[in-house]
């Protein structure tokens, strides 16, 4: 972890219910969206609940993965600036809205302009680090966050920011303790943000190979907010891990229940496969048109494209041209991770390592990117980085999903090495 | 009968932009902050000051035009400022504002709100769990009570939380009948706020709270100690002088009593603190004075839409205390059961419904007011008399014994009739209340 700090001690995890609300029975969004069109009844001319009920649909967007929500809101906001044209608040949501469309570069250009008039505005800072994490400008990220945590400290859009950058900065006990600290302030009615959180704690614990651990968060999450499709995606990628694939599957056509995301496919047809499921091929193929179909929009799959291609797909040609493009959009550690594989793929391997370096430099602490690295340095007969690597890889996460690679990986690279010894 | 352990809006003098106590500081503060939203119509921080500053006034002056304005302030601010933590501030002002006009269920989705914006400031969960509480909602409250803890701000502003906290769970304490408990945890807040060099009000605050639990537990010694001690630090607080009131009252010393109400009427004139001193006139058997402040009682009522929906409970109760419009305290008992259940209301109602004659449905009322176990002279007294009237002379007894082994004199009047009452009830079994009185406590 960098500069991001807060001197703050552990807090336990004491889950706090108490269901009090006249709106019982809907979800925090739904609530907010029926307050705010009972409040545009007696105050129409106002345009601050037009922004609640723009906020409401993209917080709706949010719990359902419906991205169709953001419509609404965009509808709600035009009414808002009607009134008041201009008005902070409503374009705020503006920039939630070009966050929610994954339309980053926009999203970052937007804020900053109203940072540049409102810079004591903690969530625009917020917005800045969204778009400059999504894009891969961690400096720009870490300062934006930073500004948040100084602004008011302890504050929990800033404590998620942070536990975010810490988790790209291999800082994971940190960033837990940032999202358990971000968790204990969040109100019991908040129950989606509360299983928000405890799902990215227990993305971290499953990516650390503490399987029981991020089960039982997800459990915890599931009950705050039953049906939430990010924490059913968790859950499936939990059984998997474990190689339950049958129950992986129920919890992913569960979560295909609601919206459908391009990557939920590819995780679906994935998991098929390891199930040894007749479907994969034609659950591959229907990802891939779909997949294809939406490569050069703001919300694509491009990524997942690349590692198909690399992978069941066999097409390292068009892995990289794809993994090309969208390293020319953004340079997330994820996706320039995907553009050195596909280089790697290709033969590339210095340039591949040129790719892979900067990401591992950050220290971020990902059991495929760690398998990547290996692979990559034994390409380049760098066996003893390959042997690092790859036992990191294995270290971290001895139930990844390329913890077979890396174990054959890791079996060839040190029998290389040792060739190397004794030819020396 | 003046009977309410207040639970108050504290936490917002407590909370960014803590305002001083005295009417001059606040009005010159309304003033300046009045100029700025002037010159800076966008300026939302402006706007929620000015907020919290007409709040503070109205705590001062009791006006509840005052939260009107404050409302209107906070809702300026929110339209500017509402989707960031920066917001929680306002929100939490509005949450107080709410409380203050009995809106409780509004009073709460305003703190939730403050509170998903996420500041960091777990102040909000002094006012959901104040609202909890006004709703009878105990165990909700003493949760949201519980979170009224922090790891952020310097040591002050982590005291300031722990203050919130203790000071409210002090109150839980005590409606639960653990008034020692209670009495330790306000001790405790006290010793804090001292420390911590707290504005005179809230000190003052404080000792008072201090004095109305030793007051409710009959340590009427310690209760004089505690209100002299806060109007030491704040001449002329309206709650310690109506505290000492009630002091100098148990003591015969009616004319002293008489006094010191005039001086909290003027402060801050609450329909509870002239229907007491009615009751001091009548005690000492003044009756002109005493009308005169029984109209007062239903003027300041009456005054204003808001001030109805204010003071429901205290007009149910000064109606029934009285003798007067009789079906009216019900109806206003029962409305001010529609948004508040704790012990207090259902006590009321209990009460209203005795003088009504309707003493089977008001011992089922009271049930509701000792249901949570409190111990308090009023309570007591109440189930006493509706037990009397439903020839449950065993019931009678022991709650009127409890009253006055609690508070032998909790009330100018109406001990005196727990007393008869009690040796009415004593006389057809042969045993001595006053005995009876003196090995309950």
């Amino acid at each position: 972890m960098k500069k991001i700090c807060l001197t703050a001690t552990a807090f336990l995890l004491a889950l706090f219910a108490h269901g009090q609300s006249p709106f019982r029975g809907l979800t925090p969004a739904q609530q907010q969206i029926a307050w705010s069109q009972a409040a545009i009844q007696t105050n129409p001319d106002k345009a601050q609940p037009y922004n609640d009920l723009a906020l409401g649909y993209i917080r709706r967007a949010r719990e359902t993965g419906d991205n169709s929500y953001l419509n609404q809101a965009e509808a709600a906001l035009k009414d808002s600036a009607k009134r008041v044209p201009g008005n902070l608040e409503g374009e705020k949501a503006h920039a939630m809205i070009l966050l929610g469309h994954d339309q980053f570069v926009e999203a970052l250009q937007f804020s900053r302009k109203l940072n540049q008039k409102t810079p004591d505005d903690i969530l625009t800072y917020g917005f800045i680090a969204d778009a400059a994490t999504a894009l891969g400008d961690y400096a720009e990220a870490e300062q934006a966050t930073q500004w948040m945590l100084d602004l008011r400290e302890g504050n929990i859009p800033g404590l998620l920011r942070a536990a975010r950058l810490r988790v790209i900065y291999g800082d994971t006990d940190g960033a837990l303790d940032f999202y358990s600290q971000a968790y204990q302030q969040i109100p019991p009615t908040q129950t989606e943000d509360q299983a928000w959180t405890l799902t990215q704690m227990a993305e971290i614990q499953l990516s650390t190979g503490h399987l029981d651990e991020a089960d039982s968060l997800l459990r915890s999450a599931l009950q705050k907010f039953p049906g939430y499709y990010l924490t059913l995606e968790a859950a499936a990628r939990v059984e998997t891990a474990r190689h339950h694939y049958s129950q992986a599957l129920d919890l992913l056509r569960q979560r295909d229940d609601g919206s459908v995301s391009l990557s939920s496919l590819y995780f679906l047809a994935l998991t098929l496969d390891r199930a040894g499921d007749s479907t994969a091929a034609s659950a591959y193929k229907g990802f891939e048109l779909k997949a294809l179909n939406a490569t050069n929009e703001a919300v694509n799959a491009n990524r997942q494209l690349v590692l198909y291609y690399l992978g069941r797909g066999n097409k390292p040609a068009e892995a990289l041209r794809i993994a090309e493009q969208e390293v020319s959009r953004r340079h997330d550690v994820f996706t320039l991770d995907a553009h050195a594989w596909a280089l790697c793929a290709n033969s590339r391997y210095g340039d591949a390592k040129k790719q892979i370096d900067p990401v591992l430099a950050l220290g971020i602490r990902d059991a495929a990117i760690f398998y990547h690295a290996g692979a990559i340095a034994e390409r380049l007969d760098d066996h003893a980085d390959a042997v690092r690597y790859l036992n990191q890889s294995l270290e971290l996460n001895p139930e990844s999903e390329v913890a077979v690679e890396a174990h054959d990986a890791l079996a060839k690279a040190i029998a290389a090495s040792a060739m190397a010894s004794n030819k020396r | 009968m003046t009977k309410k352990i207040a639970i108050l809006l504290f936490a917002l003098v407590l909370a960014p932009g803590a305002l001083p106590a005295q009417n001059e500081t606040t009005d010159a503060l309304i003033k300046s902050l009045a100029i700025k939203v002037k010159m800076y119509p966008g300026d939302y921080k402006a706007y929620a000051g000015l907020g919290a500053a007409y709040l503070q006034k109205g705590r001062e002056t009791g006006d509840s035009a005052d939260y009107e304005l404050a409302k209107a302030a906070l809702s300026r601010s929110l339209d500017l400022m509402s989707n960031d933590p920066a917001a929680a501030f306002a929100m939490t002002q509005m949450a107080a504002a709410c409380m203050a006009e009995h809106q409780f269920d509004q009073a709460y989705i305003w703190a939730q709100k403050a509170l998903a914006v996420g500041s960091g400031d777990p102040s909000p969960w002094a006012i959901a769990g104040d609202a909890l509480a006004d709703m009878g909602d105990y165990q909700n409250a003493a949760d949201a009570y519980s979170m009224l803890k922090t790891v952020y701000g310097s040591e002050d502003e982590q005291q300031a939380i722990l203050y919130q906290r203790d000071s409210r769970m002090s109150y839980l304490r005590l409606v639960a009948g653990d008034a020692q408990g209670a009495i330790q945890l306000m001790q405790g807040a006290v010793q804090t706020a001292t420390a911590m060099h707290m504005p005179a009000e809230n000190i003052a605050w404080s000792d008072y709270q201090l004095g109305e639990e030793y007051f409710q537990t009959g340590d009427i010694a310690h209760a004089e100690q505690a209100y002299l001690a806060a109007l030491r630090l704040y001449p002329g607080y309206y709650r310690a002088l109506a505290g000492l009131a009630k002091v100098r009252s148990s003591a015969g010393n009616y004319r002293a009593a008489a006094a010191l109400y005039d001086k909290a009427i003027a402060a801050v004139p609450y329909p509870e603190y002239a229907a007491a001193l009615g009751d001091v006139y009548r005690a000492i058997g003044d009756s002109n004075k005493a009308q005169k402040e029984f109209d007062l009682v239903e003027f300041i009522g009456h005054l204003s839409g808001i001030n109805k929906q204010i003071h429901n409970r205290e007009l149910a109760l000064f109606y029934a205390d009285h003798g007067i419009k009789l079906d009216q305290a019900v109806v206003l008992a029962r409305r001010e059961l529609e948004v508040r259940h704790d012990v207090y209301t259902w006590d009321v109602l209990a009460w209203a419904l005795f003088t009504n004659g309707e003493s089977k449905e008001a011992a089922a009322a009271m049930s509701n007011a000792l249901s949570h176990g409190t111990k308090d002279a009023q309570l007591f007294f109440h189930a006493g008399m509706i037990y009397a009237d439903l020839d449950d002379s065993l019931q009678a007894r022991a709650f009127l014994q409890q009253a006055l082994a609690i508070n032998p004199h909790f009330h100018p009047i109406y001990a005196e009739t727990a007393r008869q009452t009690l040796a009415n009830l004593s006389t057809k079994t042969g045993s001595s209340p006053i005995q009876e009185a003196a090995n309950a406590r």
